[in-house]
């Protein structure tokens, strides 16, 4: 009888214990930083040409901080490049709060990890891609 | 191992790998067959010449803003597969040097074509993949997947239905004319053909790399195997093989794909000629 109480007492602590402990970040759904460069290259090329198949999903990528300046804004990017190191492509990503530049943006072409909600969005006549609510790690 | 095993298998998902190595396979195969064909005939150089043209041809579609550029770039390059391979005899300036004009002349109209009419923001980049190829076997939509696998079928079939007069023509021209074969029409066939892989060759290597494709699965066959039969089929086993593997490599490890498919070939070019030196030639002495 007491073993029997004593393994129900010990199983309930389990669960509480397991229940109280922090909950582990949210796995991004498409993690770049996982793959090789000839993958993560033709990933960010599926993402960037068929933008409807990610609108939504948590994205992980690294690659290199770089800044371009617009008439009306600043788009901040982050920009990986190909296995031949000739060719790169980067997705812009807006940072969650009020971030502002310089001073939460690290500098450019230092090697970033960045994690945000893949979207998009039209300028003009054309469609880009963006991270929102990103986060530089 | 089992975690690189388990990565192949993740990135297996993707529909964009599963495309390339579909159209890798399908290329490397009929690169090979008809690699042999022509390196019979002393065209081993042809590849490269055509994929100079190819690449003209391109800057030519890019200047016009042409959405598919693969019809246009086609017509160009069977155009030159035509007076190269058709004229050759009869021009006034000769097989190697009609081929190294053209090449040399189509690389140097299109990177200028590209400089002077450039659409793009990233020239360099441009160049660079379509010279090796960078990761456009990687980036293939569904529609160019269909068409590299409908024009690769037709160069499979066309070479399996027209296996004997190419053979014929092959090996002895001036013969298979005086047995009826109409060997300027089976030349001509092989040339448009030659043309059509190399269009669909330069989204797998690029187009510098093009005759790596169509000669070293050709040459590593003909270290060990005699026949034209033999030579073909394992030329065509053996390119296959590379492909896969190639793609495979690259995917896992992070190399340029059209150099590592290359680089793979060497290595099983190496190996034909080790087993031709040891275990052949052992026999033979």
């Amino acid at each position: 009888m007491k073993k029997t109480i004593f393994i129900l007492i010990a199983a309930a602590l389990a669960v509480l214990l397991t229940a109280c402990a922090p909950s582990a970040p949210a796995q991004p759904e498409v993690d770049l930083t996982q793959m090789s460069s000839t993958m993560k290259y033709s990933e960010v090329y599926n993402m960037l040409t068929t933008p409807e198949n990610y609108i939504g999903k948590q994205v992980k990528m690294a690659g290199t901080f770089a800044v371009y300046e617009g008439e009306n804004r600043s788009y901040y990017a982050c920009v990986i490049a190909d296995a031949s190191a000739c060719c790169s492509q980067g997705i812009e990503f807006v940072l969650g709060g009020d971030a502002a530049y310089p001073e939460d943006y690290p500098a450019v072409g230092e090697y970033i990890t960045v994690t945000g909600v893949f979207d998009s969005y039209t300028e003009g006549a054309l469609k880009y891609c963006q991270l929102i609510e990103a986060e530089i790690i | 191992m089992s975690g690189l095993f388990e990565k192949l298998i993740s990135y297996m998902q993707y529909p964009f790998v599963r495309y390339a190595l579909i159209v890798g396979v399908l290329i490397a195969l009929c690169s090979s067959l008809l690699g042999v064909t022509l390196v019979l005939k002393r065209f081993s150089f042809i590849g490269d010449g055509l994929s100079h043209v190819a690449f003209g041809a391109m800057a030519i579609a890019a200047m016009l803003k042409l959405t598919h550029e693969m019809p246009l770039v086609l017509a160009i390059t069977v155009l030159c597969a035509v007076l190269i391979l058709r004229t050759g005899q009869r021009a006034k300036i000769k097989g190697d040097a009609a081929i190294a004009m053209i090449s040399v002349g189509s690389l140097a109209i299109g990177y200028l074509l590209m400089n002077l009419f450039s659409t793009s923001g990233n020239l360099s980049g441009d160049v660079c993949s379509t010279l090796f190829g960078s990761t456009s076997i990687l980036t293939l939509t569904q529609t160019e997947v269909w068409l590299c696998s409908v024009l690769s079928l037709a160069v499979v079939v066309i070479f399996i239905l027209f296996y004997n007069r190419i053979f014929s023509v092959t090996f002895d021209e001036s013969f298979a004319r005086a047995t009826g074969t109409r060997a300027d029409v089976y030349n001509l066939l092989i040339a448009i053909v030659t043309a059509v892989i190399i269009v669909l060759a330069m989204n797998l290597v690029g187009s510098l790399l093009i005759s790596a494709l169509i000669i070293f699965p050709a040459l590593s066959a003909m270290r060990v195997f005699k026949s034209f039969l033999s030579v073909t089929i394992c030329s065509a086993i053996s390119s296959v093989i590379c492909a896969l593997l190639g793609i495979l490599i690259s995917i896992l490890a992070g190399t340029p794909v059209g150099s590592t498919i290359v680089a793979v070939n060497i290595v099983m070019f190496a190996l034909f000629s080790i087993l031709s030196h040891t275990v052949i030639g052992g026999k033979r002495a």
